[in-house]
């Protein structure tokens, strides 16, 4: 399952109110100095705490803590409220040494101060070489620092129903282009079946189809932020998208991951999931009955050999206030690039790898049996490689991605085209920088 | 009261009654110390966790965020008077989110209230059997959870899970529960559902205390059921059914579960569809001046329209 992505809320009716009164507290952060933190280990025993959103992650800290065993680390599931956990816990100064924090939003808690910079452990800095170009470029703010180690990333392909497309005798689509063709021929030939499904709700995957068009959508010069999430690349993928809503061509009343979903699918009225690495998954569970009918092929691409996208995965962040940098940056290490630990994390938590070894995991080079013996894991490889390292997140994030929601939802209700959603979303990232005092313009 | 009683006009009336003075407590004697010990229990959590908390989003709401040096520089926090209120005032998010809350609880309030009543109406009247079966089944969604309501109904209006839905498409109706213009509706069906059988008991236990000489003296001036069920039973209910009321529009005014729950489903229920979900919009983005200042103004408009509605049905009610 995907852990950033699935859109859990916080549903407390009651609470609410008085969460959001409680939780805002300390009235000042300490300067970001982005000055390393001394690195030396303890003397004698120490205790680490890790707060996660990983399925099995308890029983990989068990492993380390029997190998280790003056390093113990306490791993704590925080998928109930992750970054409410996480906030909170910043805003109480009772933060954990290390936090799962999902790539899209380590600018966010940066500026909240959240992270330590372990640039002066070995064992962590020399780790750059061993991740994912585009997952360290991130993990390090351009390499400004240590600030977390990649952990797992949704590289982005096409889940594929072969069966339909043979039916139908069209061609499995390569490039965007091809795939709107594909799109209007399976409709054509059975009104009730569309290509696959927009979920207004989801702005994490439309990000990651932004990402694969290079729109970057932030960047940082002459101290201020630029905004460009409403840029020419943006609106290509939201023009292209409006027009297939338009055409009716794909559904927009199924939610991402949702029960419905999967009816829609069971039922053969969908014939591709445009989903990520971590998805492979949820689709073999679900639809046992159509084992042998799914493929997973490169995401569509814009013109020939072009970029991949990604959507979702996590770092495992150095928090403030750790006081055993040193045993934090040996544990991280170790658990985001050991073959062993990767391969628990895998088979236990479905994580895919954001480390280049990682990628070559003897289960992640074998057939599956459900697609084919198809070598899946091989597309969801190559995919990572052909990911823009370029591309960064905003420091609120979380706003515009909300922002952006509810005008994409309204764009798929007719009110409006998915351009204004960029338009909303441009205008929300300004106000919401604005808000929080945090220097930012229009454009480059 | 009207006095029937008539009395010769020579008749002394007794003095007024002035109201006999209780002795003063003596603060500070031995009985403080024991009316301390049994109020701290109260108090203590009281001003922990209602006092404390609303002073606090008070004086959060009048800050606000600064910033110095750097992409990632030091954040601060300093008095800004009244700018985030000038911001909530300038919020149209807000505004709309208050009149979508304002058209939900002029149609669900009295639809709701007037069900209710029906019912408890129905309960009390001598026509009906099996009173103690319908009073429990009415009274059964009550002890549901608003959030596993939610949750139950959002199946019921999905089209791809719901008998319901199943049903109606066989007898060719096609309705969209979760379209753009039905989905503040089902949301308030899910409210309705969740609250009507609670505000029956209320409004039904009323009733019950109704003295039934009143029903006997209505009979022999040949009033029938429906005459006394609206002439007699109403108006003496009616503080019940205000207070019913502000309840409701306390409720309507804080509106989450329902429409958070039905999000997951429906894409028409944006992230400020009511000034709650707005808040906690605002709070998830860091914005936690601008969230308390948003609290702030809910608790103030829920306070003048419920206060509001008192003052303008106590005359009448009698309260």
């Amino acid at each position: 399952m995907s852990r950033t992505v699935t859109r859990t809320r916080l549903v407390i009716a009651a609470a609410t109110a008085g969460m959001v009164v409680l939780a805002g507290c300390s009235s000042s952060d300490s300067t970001d100095t982005a000055s390393a933190a001394s690195c030396e280990p303890a003397k004698g025993k120490v205790t680490l705490q890790y707060w996660n959103t990983v399925n099995g992650m308890d029983k990989v800290v068990d492993l380390w803590n029997k190998e280790h065993p003056d390093i113990q680390v306490e791993s704590k599931n925080i998928s109930n409220d992750q970054y409410g956990a996480i906030g909170n816990a910043l805003k109480a100064g009772k933060a954990p040494d290390l936090a799962q924090v999902g790539y899209d939003q380590l600018p966010t808690l940066r500026t909240q101060d959240a992270f330590v910079d372990a640039s002066a452990c070995k064992t962590a800095a020399d780790a750059k070489s061993k991740f994912v170009p585009w997952t360290w470029s991130q993990a390090s703010f351009n390499d400004s620092g240590v600030f977390a180690l990649p952990q797992d990333t949704g590289p982005m392909a096409l889940y594929v129903r072969t069966d339909i497309f043979k039916k139908y005798d069209v061609p499995i689509p390569t490039t965007w282009d091809e795939y709107a063709d594909a799109a209007a021929k399976l409709h054509k030939a059975d009104p009730k079946l569309t290509i696959t499904f927009f979920d207004p709700n989801n702005a994490e995957w439309f990000n990651g189809l932004l990402w694969q068009n290079n729109a970057t959508m932030y960047s940082y010069s002459d101290d201020k932020w630029h905004v460009t999430v409403e840029s020419d690349k943006s609106k290509q993928v939201a023009d292209y998208w409006q027009k297939l809503i338009d055409d009716k061509l794909v559904r927009t009343d199924i939610a991402n991951g949702s029960t419905q979903m999967f009816a829609a699918y069971q039922n053969d009225q969908m014939a591709t999931q445009v989903g990520a690495a971590w998805g492979y998954s949820g689709i073999r569970d679900n639809l046992p009955d159509q084992a042998g009918k799914w493929s997973i092929v490169p995401l569509p691409t814009w013109g020939p050999n072009g970029n991949s996208g990604d959507w979702g995965g996590s770092t495992v962040a150095f928090m403030k206030g750790g006081e055993h940098l040193y045993e934090a940056a040996e544990f991280n290490t170790w658990l985001n690039t050991d073959p062993e630990a990767l391969a628990m994390s895998n088979e236990l938590g479905g994580l895919y790898p954001a480390s280049n070894d990682g990628l070559e995991l003897p289960a992640l080079s074998k057939g599956v049996p459900y697609y084919n013996n198809e070598k899946i894991f091989d597309v969801f490889a190559e995919s990572s490689k052909k990911v823009d390292t370029d591309f960064a997140w905003g420091p609120t994030q979380k706003t515009v991605n909300l922002a952006l929601q509810d005008a994409m939802a309204k764009a798929a209700a007719g009110d409006g085209k998915l351009t204004d959603a960029l338009a909303a979303a441009q205008s929300a990232a300004l106000k919401s920088m604005k808000d929080l005092a945090i220097p930012a313009t229009a454009g480059k | 009261m009207t006095d029937i009683a008539t009395r010769p006009a020579d008749a002394v009336s007794p003095p007024p009654r002035g109201r006999r003075r209780r002795p003063r407590l003596d603060v500070g004697g031995p009985r403080a110390g024991t009316i301390a010990a049994f109020l701290t229990p109260f108090f203590l959590p009281f001003v922990l966790f209602y006092l404390v908390p609303i002073g606090y989003a008070l004086w959060q709401s009048f800050r606000v965020v600064r910033r110095s040096g750097g992409q990632y520089g030091t954040s601060y926090t300093t008095f800004g008077g009244f700018e985030q209120y000038v911001e909530v005032f300038q919020n149209q998010e807000f505004w709309s989110s208050i009149g979508r809350i304002g058209l939900f609880g002029v149609v669900q309030v009295p639809v709701m209230l007037f069900t209710a009543l029906v019912m408890a109406l129905l309960l009390d009247s001598p026509l009906l059997k099996l009173k103690g079966f319908f009073r429990i089944t009415a009274f059964m969604p009550y002890a549901v959870p608003g959030v596993i309501a939610a949750i139950m109904w959002s199946y019921l209006y999905s089209p791809q899970l719901s008998p319901v839905v199943d049903l109606l498409n066989a007898i060719g109706l096609h309705p969209d529960f979760l379209g753009p213009g039905a989905v503040l509706w089902s949301a308030a069906n899910v409210s309705t559902w969740l609250w009507t059988g609670y505000n029956m008991l209320i409004m039904f236990s009323a009733l019950q205390s109704i003295p039934q000489e009143l029903y006997e003296a209505a009979r022999i001036d040949g009033a029938g059921n429906w005459t006394i069920a609206w002439r007699i039973k109403v108006p003496i209910i009616a503080p019940s059914i205000v207070m019913t009321t502000v309840f409701s529009i306390i409720g309507t005014l804080q509106l989450y579960s329902e429409p958070a729950v039905l999000r997951q489903i429906s894409s028409n229920i944006s992230s400020t569809f009511t000034p709650n979900m707005l808040a906690y919009t605002v709070a998830v983005g860091n914005n936690y001046q601008q969230a308390a200042a948003i609290s702030v103004v809910i608790a103030v408009i829920t306070f003048v329209l419920s206060f509001g509605f008192m003052r303008l049905t106590s005359k009448r009610a009698g309260l």
